[in-house]
């Protein structure tokens, strides 16, 4: 008896050990599921009011890194419309490996977080996804073909990643730290503007798109003309709404003063020989801080920034051991490159003042360092605060 | 034979009973205390030390039982009814933590949800557990001190990069309210000072011992506090949002974007050390019925116990919401009194049988009566030498 009772409890161990670990019974066929890689989202052409949603799909039922687009042209929330690429066309869409939210330009004319919130509700999609606005519409990007693989997505990716960040190219948001942004007292945030470019050409470059529920394949192997992104411009945003819009050079100077850029390019117009000449600089960042004070009653926002500069080229030719002495920067070209960096960030704080998007923390700052003034100081914090700069450059060895 | 050493007592506070409070604790704090989670948690914390202290006062001055302790005061049938009540309790306070812990490995481990079914194998393992006896706990202790401390000494050092504490100022934002409401609504996971009471007497007394426990304990309690600032400097106001946090708090490390989240392999971990957890009160339970009717075989309180969670678990699959609303809005009366209340006031119970007292008290008369008869005679001797003088 006791031994049948042993065999019985260990076969029952094993048969629930099975159920544990294999989940078995909860799997789906990957045959039907839609592995949905990146969803773009525009107001709708047919209907005012409702969203067109755009999901790249990567196929895992037809061959290597093929991709389609499935756009659902009109639905009245951004998650009926994913129902919906489910009910047209039979594929179950799994939002587990999406790593890219793309916002239509005429999204952002409204309150964003009209669509992002879909994106925060769902238990399956990353907060760590990226969030760009594109130029033009999200479904035509999304559809441009790739200069690298078969997915689009994939291709944006890499132009919006951590790496592109670290050379202050790119300001990268992911969905979380924007609506950290966005849900906090200053209600401010910021998005790379994506804009196609048809310049590159490619061998194996694909494009797919396709409305109505129906889904479209790239093809490869045929050498085309591909897109490529170009993310070197920033979209501010207050309360949700886009408000203005940073050039390359001032994203620059942005990611230099406040992002995780360390190592950047820049180009900065100097004298060599008396004659106007470009320089382009090779820059470590070493430190960057910020610090908000109140000096006689006036908010004053003072940027700590230490920099190591290399000559990468200049536009003219040089003397030969001007080329060999590339890590020692002339003195008058690294103190440009501060008046440069000044300049920029001030048309940024200016930008930010004029739009209300507090792009460099200093509402929250004032209320972490002194909260019995927030309420008094914040609602013109932007437009009152004063800017002092410390900036200094120097060779980099 | 069911005795636990000291070190494994202390092992249960430091890393064992910390594990259950990392899952939907923070979040849900969060939504009251706002940034001020910490100041909240740490009350909880001081008042559960008190309790602690407490009791392990008490163990100073009794080696016997806290069945014995009720049975001194009040006789056997009333032990044996506080006994029932409290293993009921001990039931019913497992019912969220049980949901808590299904729901997460149903949500969070698997990538889409799976059925009821998936989370049967815990009951079984908790039947097992639970006729075990006490000497289980104490070994469970044992395996969970490694596996915690290094899974989330891991998880903590992957998160603390991308965190901003500067987001937990300024302390007092939420105000008195909401950190005082953080703190008792948050008793539902602050049940273990109750756990020591029912340990009495089944633990050899060591020199400090209150120290150690007390010690072990603020090291758990730090560990708590110091996952709550990390999650909150990660997520500040989406704190909300991310309801199991130890499963989202390390992986924004970037090593993880070519790797894959490798950090599931700790959170695995710790996933197993709750479930050690989730035993512990269930076993609790199975050791108050035995010690009220000893005559129960094991097997069948522990079986029961199991298939009653088993049952609440099928039933209120869809009522996660409903249960922790119960547990924290209105259930705080119950926490309040079994764990805190009850721990306190049973220093106020007989440490010794009443037979043993009369039979202490029928000494203490002889001594004395011996005591006054000698110096009666020794008067009369007195008397007698001087009227002699």
């Amino acid at each position: 008896m006791k031994k049948l009772l042993t065999w019985a409890l260990l076969v029952a161990a094993g048969a629930l050990v099975l159920l544990f670990f294999s989940n078995d019974f909860g799997l789906i066929d990957i045959q039907k599921t839609a592995i949905v890689a990146a969803i773009g989202i525009d107001a709708s052409a047919e209907q005012e009011g409702q969203w067109s949603v755009t999901a790249q799909i990567a196929v895992p039922d037809s061959g290597a890194g093929k991709a389609s687009n499935v756009t659902i042209p009109a639905a009245e929330t951004v998650g009926a419309g994913i129902a919906e690429v489910n009910r047209k066309t039979g594929w179950y869409p799994t939002l587990v490996h999406c790593r890219l939210i793309l916002l239509g330009e005429e999204v952002a004319k409204e309150d964003v977080f009209e669509v992002l919130g879909y994106f925060l509700r769902s238990e399956y999609v990353e907060d760590s996804c990226l969030v760009a606005v594109c130029a033009g519409t999200a479904q035509e990007t999304l559809g441009a073909a790739s200069p690298v693989g078969e997915l689009t997505a994939l291709a944006i990716t890499k132009v919006l990643s951590s790496e592109a960040q670290k050379t202050g190219l790119v300001c990268v948001t992911n969905l979380q730290n924007f609506a950290k942004g966005y849900y906090s007292r200053a209600k401010s945030g910021y998005l790379p503007l994506l804009s196609l470019k048809k310049e590159a050409e490619g061998e194996g470059a694909s494009g797919g798109g396709s409305s109505g529920g129906e889904q479209g394949g790239g093809q490869s192997g045929e050498k085309k003309t591909a897109d490529v992104f170009d993310a070197s411009e920033t979209v501010l945003f207050y309360k949700g709404k886009r408000a203005a819009v940073l050039s390359p050079a001032e994203t620059l100077a942005f990611n230099l003063a406040v992002t995780a850029t360390d190592f950047a390019f820049g180009e900065v117009q100097a004298e060599e020989n008396g004659a106007p000449a470009t320089y382009s600089l090779k820059m470590k960042v070493t430190k960057k801080a910020r610090s908000l004070s109140l000096k006689e009653d006036t908010p004053v926002l003072t940027f700590h920034i230490r920099a190591n500069a290399q000559v990468a080229d200049t536009s003219g030719a040089s003397a030969l051991d001007a080329v060999a002495r590339k890590a020692i920067v002339p003195e008058p070209v690294l103190r440009a490159a501060e008046r440069e960096l000044e300049k920029q960030l001030t048309a940024v704080l200016e930008k930010a003042a004029e739009s209300g998007c507090d792009l460099f923390g200093m509402k929250q700052a004032l209320l972490r360092s002194r909260p019995q003034d927030y309420d008094a100081l914040a609602p013109t914090l932007l437009q009152t605060a004063r800017a002092v700069y410390d900036i200094r450059f120097g060779t980099l060895h | 034979m069911d005795k636990l050493k000291l070190r494994q007592i202390c092992f249960l506070f430091a890393a064992v009973l910390p594990a259950a409070k990392l899952l939907i604790y923070p979040s849900t704090l969060s939504y009251y205390a706002k940034n001020d989670l910490l100041l909240s948690a740490a009350l909880n914390f001081l008042l559960e030390g008190a309790v602690i202290a407490l009791v392990m006062l008490l163990a100073q001055k009794t080696r016997g039982t806290f069945f014995s302790l009720l049975q001194n005061t009040f006789g056997q049938a009333a032990a044996r009814a506080v006994y029932l009540l409290l293993a009921l309790f001990l039931l019913a306070s497992a019912v969220l933590p049980m949901l808590e812990q299904k729901n997460f490995v149903t949500q969070v481990l698997y990538e889409n949800v799976p059925s009821v079914l998936s989370f049967i194998p815990f009951f079984a393992v908790c039947a097992f557990a639970c006729t075990k006896g006490l000497k289980a706990l104490g070994r469970i202790a044992d395996i969970a001190l490694p596996v915690f401390a290094v899974s989330v000494a891991v998880l903590l050092l992957l998160a603390a990069p991308h965190a901003d504490l500067g987001a937990l100022q300024p302390p007092g934002a939420a105000g008195a309210r909401g950190i005082f409401t953080g703190t008792l609504f948050s008793l539902p996971w602050y049940t273990e000072c109750l756990f020591p009471l029912l340990l009495l007497g089944h633990f050899d007394h060591e020199r400090g011992a209150a120290w150690k426990v007390l010690l072990s304990f603020a090291a758990g309690a730090g560990a708590v506090l110091l996952f709550l600032a990390l999650f909150y400097g990660i997520f500040a106001e989406l704190t909300i949002l991310t309801q199991y946090p130890l499963a989202h708090i390390a992986k924004y490390t970037t090593v993880f974007t070519t790797l894959g989240r490798a950090d599931f392999l700790f959170i695995f971990a710790v996933a197993l050390v709750c479930i050690f957890c989730l035993c512990i009160p269930l076993q609790l339970c199975v050791h108050c019925v035995r010690e009220a009717f000893p005559s129960v075989p094991p097997a069948a309180p522990a079986v029961a116990v199991s298939a009653v969670l088993l049952i609440l678990s099928v039933l209120l699959n869809y009522s996660f919401n409903a249960v922790q609303t119960l547990c924290m809005r209105y259930a705080f009366p119950a926490y309040l009194l079994f764990a805190y209340a009850l721990p306190a006031l049973s220093l106020l119970l007989h440490k010794t049988p009443p037979q043993a007292k009369a039979r202490q008290n029928g000494r203490r008369r002889k001594k004395n009566s011996e005591a006054a008869a000698l110096r009666q005679a020794r008067r009369r001797e007195k008397r007698r030498s001087k009227e002699l003088l």
